[in-house]
């Protein structure tokens, strides 16, 4: 029998969007063209041309390795790009990714990326091109709600402040705006520079939407324990105070 | 027996549930200085540079966070911070009851919370002392940002506004 990974625990709708982030068997919501991803991220302009660091792979004449016959190169890493990155803020009012998961979606499912948790945003670094088709994938997946996660390459608090009037997370920079229409709209880039266009971002989720898509465990949404009043607490955190028990008494090393 | 005195000074944070846009601030500020009562009142939140303070970006305008005039019993000043609480001193507590109907009139569709508590300090700090020496007026104390390079304080007062501080930080 073929293995399947957990990924993991609880019955709750909370750990199953856990799972759902972790496997990246996730729904497609929006469709944001790739210029328009590009023109967010600011690394380049859309279309011009990607800086490298060094000859593509194929020109370098690379020694004679095993691993790097068994290890395909990524598409940046064969051409040479340069390590650019893309950051990203949730709030902690039911955003649909909190950093964490976005991290696990990066590390188990984007080959050749560093992502970076930090305590209210989340990084990922990778070659160009690379990084490009993982920006796009977690802009247009369920991942991302565009009131509730923004791209902040700098000046990147909002994930525990309150939500605007508007139900968009607090940015100081201004790089969202709700457009007249509902729509949310990319006005800047991700450290503030304004765009030449403003790019739509599609509409918001509505407020029991996030809470359905969510991965935060809150006390006034989904609890970790999973049901209150329960006679059994969920597996979410039994296989926590598994996990702690472990460490705790043997260093992760029961022997 | 002793029995709190309903003709002190008491100390109330209005909190809302989520962060004002000026007009709604406006509405929110005028609905409690309409109220009356009030000895004094500080609002805080978020800094809203005019520029982009550091990054790659640095100094780029932020056309958003300029010129957001609100008016106030007549005066017109300029939001620095987005308005995210309110402090007040009011005279007595018999005030108490208008101020959480203002808040109610001017926020319908927004929770809010309305503490009673301690907010301004009552001896000058070593930032306040920086900034002033010797204190003769103790009122300021509490309404000032420690960590503004100035003081940046908008005094209305029945002759007019005056803005200590536009200097961007």
């Amino acid at each position: 029998m073929a293995y399947t990974p957990q990924f993991y625990p609880g019955s709750t709708s909370v750990g199953i969007n856990r799972r759902k982030h972790m496997s990246g068997n996730l729904e497609k919501l929006r469709d944001i063209p790739e210029a328009d991803v590009v023109a967010i991220m600011g690394h380049r302009a859309p279309g011009a041309d990607y800086s490298s660091t060094h000859p593509p792979l194929k020109e370098m004449g690379e020694p004679d390795c095993p691993i790097r016959q068994i290890v395909a190169p990524t598409a940046g890493a064969a051409a040479g790009d340069r390590v650019r990155y893309s950051q990203w803020t949730d709030s902690m009012y039911f955003a649909p990714s909190i950093p964490y998961w976005r991290s696990y979606w990066g590390a188990i499912n984007c080959k050749g990326c560093d992502p970076g948790t930090l305590s209210g945003r989340q990084i990922i670094e990778a070659r160009e091109r690379d990084i490009e088709a993982y920006t796009k994938a977690q802009y247009d997946s369920e991942m991302t709600d565009v009131a509730l996660c923004s791209m902040r390459g700098c000046t990147v608090h909002g994930h525990s402040l309150r939500l605007e009037e508007n139900g968009m997370q607090f940015d100081m920079l201004a790089r969202t705006e709700m457009g007249k229409d509902g729509n949310v709209y990319g006005v800047k880039d991700q450290v503030g520079i304004p765009l030449d266009k403003k790019v739509n971002l599609g509409k918001p989720m509505s407020e029991a939407e996030a809470k359905k898509r969510t991965t935060i465990f809150r006390v006034d949404g989904v609890q970790m324990c999973g049901t209150v009043g329960a006679r059994k607490y969920d597996e979410a955190v039994e296989a926590l105070h598994h996990m702690w028990e472990l460490r705790s008494k043997w260093g992760y090393r029961p022997e | 027996m002793v029995t709190a005195s309903d003709t002190e000074s008491i100390q109330v944070e209005v909190v809302p549930g989520r962060y004002l846009m000026p007009a709604t601030a406006q509405k929110l500020l005028n609905e409690i200085y309409g109220n009356g009562g009030i000895v004094r009142m500080t609002i805080h939140g978020p800094n809203l540079p005019r520029s982009v303070p550091y990054g790659p970006g640095k100094g780029a305008p932020i056309a958003e966070n300029r010129d957001l005039l609100i008016e106030i019993g007549g005066q017109a000043f300029e939001l620095f911070v987005k308005v995210g609480r309110v402090r007040l001193e009011l005279e007595s507590e018999k005030f108490l009851p208008g101020l959480k109907a203002a808040c109610e009139r001017a926020l319908p569709n927004i929770s809010c919370s309305i503490k009673k508590g301690k907010f301004f300090h009552t001896r000058p700090t070593i930032s306040d002392y920086a900034k002033f020496g010797k204190v003769e007026d103790e009122r300021i104390l509490g309404l000032i940002d420690p960590k503004a390079k100035k003081e940046r304080m908008a005094i209305l007062s029945e002759v007019g506004v005056t803005i200590e501080d536009k200097e961007e930080r």
